[in-house]
């Protein structure tokens, strides 16, 4: 009876169906801690990719707008994530800053995420060219050329770079306190 | 009833030493080399596969009555199978950093050779309990194998214990890199392999 | 990985992520069947064959029914089974129209179903976001490494066979030895042509 075909064939088939079962609760079960994970993944990396020298972040406040970053148990800095509306739309950015208040580096995100400037001209803030003007540089740099300070817009994108600047500045403006630790500005 | 008992308890412990799958019976090799970086690794990767092989152990002993012999062998897959795609999504959702350190490896717990292995020649020809202390045996051997082979790749490579440092600074400066290459996995299980040959711990060979 | 073209992808497979001497992905047939050469070839073939109809059936399947219909949960039960299928499948085949190569192989054969290069490569095709011209190549130079790292590996055992060597160390010990020599010098492979 319990080698018959027809039992082997019913077996086979309830076998399938328990297990799929099973499965798809255990998938709805664990769907958002999953999507969550992920999340802070994405983030961390984003947020890596500006302090390199960093393994762990501590958010300071509660849009996580400010974090703090560790290497292991020692506070080496601040990361700080803003956006600013450019020419196509908003411009978001993220800065690694150190204990003194001066930039590490900065990202812009891509267009695969969200970036809507212009390729070839707002789109350029995304690389290196651009961004490494912002190493070392401190708050009241922080502005462009046109206005002041000391970093050189994009050729024929003047609102984009102005967006990514006043971005950041402004963020740094804002959290001061919590931004530069040692020595003066 | 009184022989049962010491024969019972053999089912347990034969798993650890005499009957060790990875070190006796030569299975389960892969996730024994690939896995075993760092201390935590190996073990998380030995609990992990563990669970699977328990846990299929006591469903393959459970339903052995109504499984007709034809169709076992699928039948234990779409068991273990189902073992493996839960601990996968358990562990992505609660232990993302070790999912991403194992990698592959965890759905490639369903090819285990010890898992499959265990389910047809034992749990499918023995009562619910018994499979359990077997499976339990089998998973306290190779876990044990995991986490050895992790710690002393980990001390040698890294210098470090489960991410602690437990060595001098001026040893974690340069450690012997070769512990956590590849090429150092197969040379220590082979070491691993000969003490056991040496102490005969498998019985005569 | 998707980036690469087809030429670094193969390589990478091949050489620099050999499945076996870097990756630990394959070893149970690895180290049960390289004792002679005969056997190592004959598996060769064997995996190369079933690796490749894996490689397409399953990224076929997850690709056009997993993942519209939303059950990607059921990849690592599906993935299995194809295999599993499909050794049983080539079995049948060997059996019937090339005999004396399926008495060579022997026991072999089922051993294929746990090959867990086989598996792993459908799986890397999913995590790598491969299309299918890349996961092709991507199976075909995988198999091709585990050819490599196996025949060269056998010609190694044939010798160690006669070679005097101290009780405790002899059969499994002196090849994991060796095999460590050989993933050694593998390891001159990483960074090949800029890939990691």
């Amino acid at each position: 009876m319990k080698e018959s075909k027809l039992w082997v064939v019913i077996s086979l088939f309830i076998t399938c169906c328990i297990a799929a079962f099973a499965l798809s609760q255990v998938y709805a079960i664990t769907k958002p801690k999953i999507d969550y994970q992920r999340q802070v993944a994405g983030l961390h990396t984003a947020l890596a990719a500006v302090m390199p020298e960093a393994n762990r972040f501590e958010p300071v406040n509660d849009d996580s707008t400010v974090w703090r970053a560790y290497a292991d148990d020692q506070h080496i800095g601040t990361v700080i994530r803003a956006a600013k509306q450019g020419y196509g739309g908003l411009v978001p950015v993220a800065a690694g800053i150190d204990l003194e208040g001066k930039i590490v580096a900065i990202r812009v995100a891509s267009s695969a995420e969200g970036l809507k400037e212009t390729p070839g001209l707002g789109l350029k803030a995304t690389e290196e060219k651009f961004r490494e003007q912002f190493k070392g540089k401190t708050l009241s740099e922080l502005r462009l050329k046109k206005d002041g300070g000391t970093i050189e817009a994009i050729t024929g994108a003047t609102i984009t770079s102005r967006a990514v600047t006043d971005a950041i500045r402004e963020t740094m403006e804002k959290y001061q306190d919590i931004i530069i630790i040692k020595g003066n500005e | 009833m009184s022989n049962k008992k010491p024969s019972r308890l053999a089912y347990l412990t034969s798993g650890i030493v005499k009957e060790n799958p990875t070190l006796i019976l030569m299975i389960g090799l892969c996730p024994t080399l690939a896995t075993t970086v760092s201390a935590r690794d190996g073990l998380g990767m030995g609990l992990a596969a563990s669970f699977v092989l328990i846990g299929s152990n006591v469903v393959v002993s459970a339903v052995r009555k109504l499984v007709p012999d034809s169709v076992r062998i699928p039948i234990f897959i779409i068991i273990i199978s189902t073992f493996v795609t839960i601990v996968d999504y358990l562990m992505q959702a609660y232990q993302p950093g070790l999912y991403r350190v194992l990698g592959v490896f965890v759905p490639l717990i369903v090819v285990n050779c010890i898992i499959l292995g265990r389910a047809e020649a034992f749990a499918y020809k023995h009562g619910i309990f018994d499979s359990l202390l077997d499976g339990l045996g089998k998973s306290i051997g190779f876990t044990l194998v995991l986490f050895i082979m992790g710690t002393i790749r980990e001390i040698v490579g890294n210098g470090t214990f489960f991410g602690q440092a437990v060595t001098p600074a001026w040893y974690r400066s340069a450690p012997m890199l070769f512990a956590i290459f590849p090429p150092g996995a197969f040379f220590l299980i082979g070491l691993l392999k000969a003490l056991v040959n040496k102490t005969k711990l498998g019985g005569n060979k | 990985m998707s980036q690469m073209n087809p030429a670094k992808i193969f390589l990478a497979a091949f050489l620099v992520n050999n499945i076996i001497l870097m990756r630990f992905i394959g070893l149970c047939p690895f180290f049960g069947v390289s004792t002679s050469l005969n056997t190592s070839a004959g598996m060769s073939a064997a995996v190369l064959f079933v690796m490749l109809l894996a490689a397409w059936v399953s990224w076929i399947l997850y690709h056009t029914l997993l993942v519209p219909l939303g059950l990607i949960f059921l990849r690592t039960a599906v993935f299995i089974l194809v295999i599993a299928a499909l050794v049983q499948f080539v079995e049948m085949f060997l059996k019937r129209y090339i005999r004396n190569l399926y008495s060579a192989m022997g026991i072999y054969l089922p051993l294929i179903t746990t090959n867990c290069a086989i598996l792993g490569v459908t799986f890397l095709n999913i995590d790598y976001r491969f299309n299918i011209l890349q996961a092709t190549i991507f199976a075909l130079g995988t198999a091709c490494g585990f050819a490599l790292a196996i025949i060269l590996f056998a010609a190694i055992r044939e010798r160690l066979e006669d070679a005097p060597i101290s009780p405790a160390f002899k059969g499994y010990p002196i090849a994991f030895i060796g095999a460590a020599l050989v993933s050694l010098a593998f390891m001159g492979f990483i960074a090949l042509f800029g890939i990691s």
